[in-house]
């Protein structure tokens, strides 16, 4: 508990120092919001630059970061240029969107990225494995966006699911099954496009360290005693070869705001993805910075949990931590 | 095929890869940024053996624009030489040179690959891009590595205040706008960076932001290694940090290791476009995996024009010959040690 | 697939109940003053759906600045005169007539009697008069303020009687009628407290009730959904009628979708799940003709659009200490024979044929043929030459040495750097054309693509750039609107910004010629005047004109009254007009979701 306790605090302490980064990286940048006016012959730098001041963009950094600092305390995150309207809502209002479309493709993405792992590394150099590692290869080198538009492509030319969005036009007449199947059908491309970015990475780790584990003489041992293949697997050899997938399944809930802002993009999904990216490059501080903050606040939960797994699934490392106090 | 077979046929692969890829002036038709404006998006040349006449040597045809893209002018037949004189280049950027492997007279033009918008050939910038992204893709997998083991063992091995400043450290790498860093940093550089200045810039950010993850993961399994029983047998008889680290722990780092390298180097070679879009990549016109493959993010691209997936398809080869070669290699040294 | 065709019967009837709850269009009273459109008589009912790229941010006409926000916007409201799209020329909209005083100054509007907002209040004149005093207080920092302020004194709006209202100009102001044009007539009853309270940029947010917002457009806001869509739906009450004298807009929808850029704007094209696009890019362009023989879509390319692409470089008075680097190469860029030579040497075709795919048109000046009122025909159109430049630069004494490096008078090799920014292909790839073009001259040229703003902070602020690559121009093909380009203090003039006083005679030349075109109301006198502008630029380069891309568009065949134009909004500007064709209405909408 006190362990637990630590952590939180050390969290609060991380999420100042990251907003203060945050804080000092935007104030480095140049350009800013009201910046693409200029380029507008019609608009007056004077304009721009009450406008400037009405947002309190000319005052020094500490003002504004104290500022943001008692608007954060008191829920709104600071104020969108863009939106005229306080963060935290816009932020929430995608995040929920944002949530069903990774929860469901994490979920999947171990669901079958385990057992593949597993598959793999017991069949190693056979069929399952000789197949398993190139389609990795593939999967891990061409990158999600390419993956993404491609996908798309197809899809363009197949029409089996709707090409981006999440809901079709009149959803809110449809009856409850309808819109779940509605959402369902909607989230088919973009939750692909996740799980097979996703599971190659899972399946590639869990292969590695389960064949580790396979290697170690106790493992060989207990084959010889005729422990069957599953029992074998799911029951002696997946505990011990946990530990990476621990990590990986911290990264995993850390990830669940911020690793699907590219699929999101470029299906149209109605997330924090094109929010993040129309105010990271046009200068939307606020929001980026809130966004930077709600995620970090998620991969701290993540690694948090991750650690807390460690310590569960590994009772030695539980004794090292008592040992060291 | 018996492991050592493997080894020594994958070995071999790679090591002709990367010789061409190190040769790519000899080995490449043409210069990577010559274009040449009436074959913008030509298709790959078909290569001939036979016409009306009867049969040949290799030769191709020219293409010519078509109201549908390019259609073969069977006119004039032009033969495939070896060895040939055509464009100056420099053999390991120092030996001038103009002979190349193969080539056919002017003003024809062999494009193996089919050329891209500016109707460059785009077989000769998969060679010349290679050199880049291979060498940002291993050395920047190389330091992040490098730099995650060192964290991640400190972390893990000494565990208390070590861990948590080094874990509180990679999290706040993790989540830090680097959008912004990198347009700020950008301001601060000169307007146009040399090759090499480029070079290490991509491996300095890369390995800046990169370490943290990987750092984790190592950190996991140090963590649970110093608390195994011979490990704790080693100390209690006297083993040194260094020694215990060495001979018991950084092994059980291994395959992660290895499956982390694997991950990491395509994503390397294709992160080096994501630092183009500040100015801090390589820039035109010259060649690299990775901004070859951004062009695939258009959609009219990706539909219209198959060949220029070949960057894809290189990125995607030379990671399955890397992957086989570890994957047989790390079983191989497990085998003869346990033996 | 039958699991799909059932669900698209669901999506139809739903679409059918959709309709069956939009507004029907108001009876027409004999009081209404309402304007005839000419143009086919359309069929009512149906829904169009658009791609948006991005999402709007803002549904308040005074205060958005991002082009997404005004493309909805401009459905749901009306201005007092309009430019209208096709002949680029004025006509009444929300004024049914004005008059000008002789000098120029005074514009007197007759309104339009008996017409109502979108939620049926009367319109008057308190609400132009109201509305123009949003767009003119300062603590609202609206961008339309600027047009309507000249000298630094604004203009004056005075209510006559309940439909007539004058506007006094501070000084003459050529073809006046047009500031009118987008200028978005708002209703007083719904918007004065919030103005009153001090809070009106926060008025008219994306989460404001559709019965908090009204305007005198063909349509008005039916619903916003987060990050999904803006549903419009008819306005019963507009003030336009067709030839049969029935109540205009034919659609009972209008059905915004934000999409993600401009890639997903045409895959959702294509797959049918929009009805129309604009702004294609000529690849897009080109893939969606291959298709068109089997789909039936209608695409058109419009010719020349009126924006142009330059290459600029650094003219600033830059710190020679700080930036010594390029302070050192103005020496050549100020040279008009380098500017010229590099001209020269570029080759607009390729551009023309690499970069727009033919679908685009070389420039050798600010306006281009897209602009058919202004256009200075007499503009030479040189053939791209080597020789010449190279005979320019050796005039100017610069030299070659063995390996055909061009060195300037003082020995220095030329080097220098292109910025542009990295969103943008197009102009990435001209980047790399001149790049090329230039090694030609013995010139080493480097692209350095960056961000938007950061490139923008160079240009505008730093100064620390040597060359760019940037476009202008795109709204009204009238030459007012480019003034602060041209003008030596203009805060457009973007190669040597900030200037005290013309930096040269030819800009001085250009000042006193713009000052006249804009207070000279004789179209024929100012096209004279704005004709030796064009050519005084031409001839002294201090941009390189590269070259403007065809106006593309698209949609469904179905569509009734489809009149793109090469202004802006492209395809939507007669949305009052556009309808489905009954014929096809049913089948169509079998493949729309």
């Amino acid at each position: 508990m006190t362990y637990v306790l630590q952590r939180l605090l050390r969290s609060i302490l991380l999420l100042l120092g990251v907003s203060l980064l945050c804080f000092l990286f935007t104030e480095m940048a140049p350009g800013s919001f009201f910046d693409e006016m200029r380029l507008n012959p019609q608009i007056s730098p004077e304009t721009i630059a009450t406008l400037r001041s009405q947002y309190g963009m000319n005052r020094p950094l500490a003002v504004r970061y104290s500022r943001w600092l008692v608007s954060a305390i008191r829920g709104d995150f600071g104020y969108s240029v863009a939106y005229n309207a306080p963060v935290a809502p816009l932020l929430w209002t995608r995040a929920k969107n944002t949530l069903l479309l990774t929860l469901t493709a994490t979920f999947l993405t171990w669901l079958i990225g385990v057992p593949l792992g597993l598959l793999t590394a017991s069949a190693r150099g056979k069929f399952a494995d000789k197949v398993a590692t190139p389609v990795s290869c593939f999967l891990l080198s061409v990158p999600e966006i390419v993956l993404a538009v491609g996908l798309l492509a197809l899809v363009v030319r197949w029409r089996v699911v709707p090409v981006g969005g999440m809901m079709s036009l009149g959803f809110e007449d449809l009856s409850l099954w309808e819109k779940i199947r509605d959402i369902a059908v909607h989230m088919l491309l973009p939750v692909s496009i996740l799980v097979l970015g996703g599971v190659a990475i899972i399946e590639r780790h869990v292969r590695a360290s389960v064949i580790e584990v396979l290697d170690t003489p106790y493992i060989q041992a207990a084959r010889g005693l005729g422990i069957g293949r599953v029992r074998l697997l799911f029951r002696h050899v997946l505990p011990v070869a946990a530990n990476p997938a621990i990590s990986l399944f911290g990264f995993s809930i850390a990830a669940l705001l911020g690793g699907s802002l590219v699929v999101e993009v470029v299906t149209g999904w109605p997330g924090l993805g094109p929010l993040i990216l129309d105010a990271t490059m046009s200068r939307d501080l606020y929001v980026v910075i809130g966004a930077v903050l709600l995620s970090a606040v998620f991969m701290i939960a993540g690694n948090l949990i991750a650690d807390l797994m460690l310590l569960a699934s590994d009772p030695r490392i539980r004794a090292g931590e008592s040992n060291a106090t | 095929m018996r492991p050592k077979a493997w080894i020594v046929v994958l070995s071999a692969l790679l090591a002709a890869l990367h010789l061409a890829i190190l040769a790519a002036g000899f080995i490449a038709p043409y210069d990577a940024a010559s274009q040449n404006r009436d074959l913008s998006y030509a298709p790959p040349t078909h290569v001939h053996l036979r016409d009306a006449s009867g049969w040949h040597l290799p030769f191709v045809y020219r293409w010519i624009p078509d109201p549908d893209g390019y259609r073969e002018d069977t006119s004039t037949r032009y033969p495939i030489h070896f060895f040939t004189r055509g464009e100056a280049h420099k053999i390991l950027w120092i030996f001038p040179s103009n002979l190349h492997l193969f080539g056919v007279d002017e003003p024809g033009r062999i494009l193996i690959a089919g050329a891209d918008s500016f109707g460059r050939d785009e077989f000769s910038r998969l060679l010349y891009g290679g050199q880049i992204s291979l060498a940002v893709g291993l050395l920047a997998t190389f330091i992040t590595l490098a730099a995650a083991t060192v964290v991640g063992t400190v972390a893990g091995y000494f565990g208390k205040w070590a861990d948590e400043f080094l874990m509180a450290l990679g999290e706040l790498f993790l989540c830090l706008p680097w959008f912004y860093f990198l347009v700020g940093a950008r301001a601060f550089l000169p307007l146009h960076v040399s090759a090499a200045g480029t070079f290490l810039l991509l491996i300095i950010v890369i390995g800046i932001i990169g370490w943290a993850r990987p750092a984790r993961l190592i950190r996991g399994i140090v963590l649970s290694a110093r608390n195994r029983n011979y490990v704790l047998a080693a100390r209690g008889f006297g083993g040194s940090n260094f020694y215990l680290l060495r001979r018991h722990i950084l092994p059980e780092t291994f395959a992660i290791l290895l499956t982390q390298a694997a991950l990491l180097i395509p994503q390397y070679v294709a992160a080096e476009a994501t630092l183009s879009f500040f100015g801090l990549g390589v820039s035109e016109p010259v060649p690299s995996w990775g901004n070859m493959l951004s062009a695939l993010q258009q959609y009219n691209v990706l539909v219209s024009y198959f060949w220029l997936l070949a960057p894809a398809a290189a990125l995607v080869i030379t990671s399955v010959m890397y992957w086989l070669l570890a994957d047989v290699l790390h079983h191989w040294i497990q085998s003869h040690s346990i033996n | 697939m039958r699991s799909i065709a059932r669900l698209t019967v669901v999506v139809c009837l739903l679409a059918a109940s959709g309709w069956a709850a939009a507004p029907a269009p108001a009876a027409i009273n004999s009081s209404e003053d309402l304007q005839r459109q000419d143009g086919d008589v359309g069929q009512y009912g149906g829904r169009l759906v658009i791609g948006q790229r991005a999402e709007p941010k803002t549904l308040n006409p005074v205060t958005a600045t991002d082009a997404v926000s005004r493309e909805v916007i401009g459905r749901c409201h009306a201005d007092l005169i309009s430019i209208n799209r096709m002949s680029q020329k004025t006509e009444p909209a929300l004024a049914e007539s004005w008059k000008t005083s002789p000098d120029g100054r005074s514009f007197t509007l007759k309104l339009r009697k008996g017409i109502r907002f979108s939620d049926g209040q009367p319109f008057d004149a308190d609400d132009v008069v109201f509305s123009f005093n949003l767009y003119l207080d300062e603590a609202i920092g609206s961008p339309q303020r600027d047009l309507l302020v000249m000298d630094g004194k604004p203009l004056v709006v005075t209510k006559l009687d309940q439909y007539t209202v004058r506007f006094t100009l501070p000084r003459p102001y050529a073809a006046a009628e047009r500031l009118f044009d987008g200028l978005a007539m708002l209703p007083k009853h719904l918007l004065e407290k919030s103005y009153h309270e001090g809070h009106f940029a926060q008025a008219w947010s994306l989460n404001s009730a559709p019965a908090e917002i009204a305007g005198l457009g063909p349509f008005r806001l039916k619903q916003y959904v987060t990050g999904q869509r803006i549903v419009l739906e008819r306005n019963p009450y507009y003030w336009k009628a067709d030839r049969n004298n029935q109540r205009l807009p034919y659609l009972d929808e209008l059905v915004f979708l934000f999409v993600g850029g401009e890639d997903q704007q045409v895959m959702r094209f294509e797959a049918g799940e929009t009805d129309m696009v604009s702004r294609l890019s000529s690849e897009n362009y080109s893939l969606l003709t291959k298709e068109q023989s089997r789909s039936g879509w209608q695409l058109a390319d419009l010719g020349p659009s009126l924006e142009y692409n330059f290459l600029v470089f650094n003219l600033n008075d830059v710190n020679a200490g700080k930036m010594g680097e390029i302070a050192r190469k103005q020496a050549w860029f100020r040279d008009l024979k380098f500017r010229q030579a590099a001209s020269a040497a570029i080759d607009r075709d390729s551009i023309v044929r690499l970069v727009y795919g033919t679908r685009g048109t070389a420039l050798w000046g600010n306006v281009g043929p897209g602009d058919k009122l202004w256009m200075n025909q007499s503009i030479p159109h040189p053939q791209r030459s080597l020789d010449a430049a190279r005979q320019l630069l050796k005039s100017a004494g610069f030299s070659w040495n063995g390996s055909g490096q061009l060195l300037d008078p003082s020995g220095k090799p030329v080097e220098f750097t292109i910025v542009t920014s990295s969103s943008n292909t197009q102009r990435i790839k001209m980047a790399t054309l001149i790049q090329d073009d230039l090694s030609h001259l013995g010139m080493q040229v480097h692209v350095v693509p960056l961000d938007f703003r950061a490139m923008l902070d160079r240009v505008f602020q730093s100064f620390d750039y040597e060359a760019a690559i940037m476009g202008l121009g795109g709204g009204d093909p009238d030459p007012n609107p480019e003034m602060n380009v041209w003008m030596s203090n203009g805060a457009t003039h973007i190669w040597h910004l900030n200037e005290a006083q013309p930096a040269t005679s030819w800009e001085r030349e250009i000042d006193t010629l713009m000052q006249q075109q804009m207070i000279t109301l004789n179209y024929a006198k100012r096209k004279q005047l704005y004709d030796r502008v064009q050519q005084i630029i031409a001839e002294n380069v201090p941009f390189i004109f590269l070259a403007t891309p065809d106006v593309l568009v698209g949609a469904k065949s179905q569509i009734g009254n489809f009149h793109p134009a090469v202004l802006d909004h492209y395809t939507l500007w007669n949305a009052d007009q556009l309808y489905l064709r009954a014929a096809t209405r049913g089948v169509e909408r079998a493949g729309i979701r």
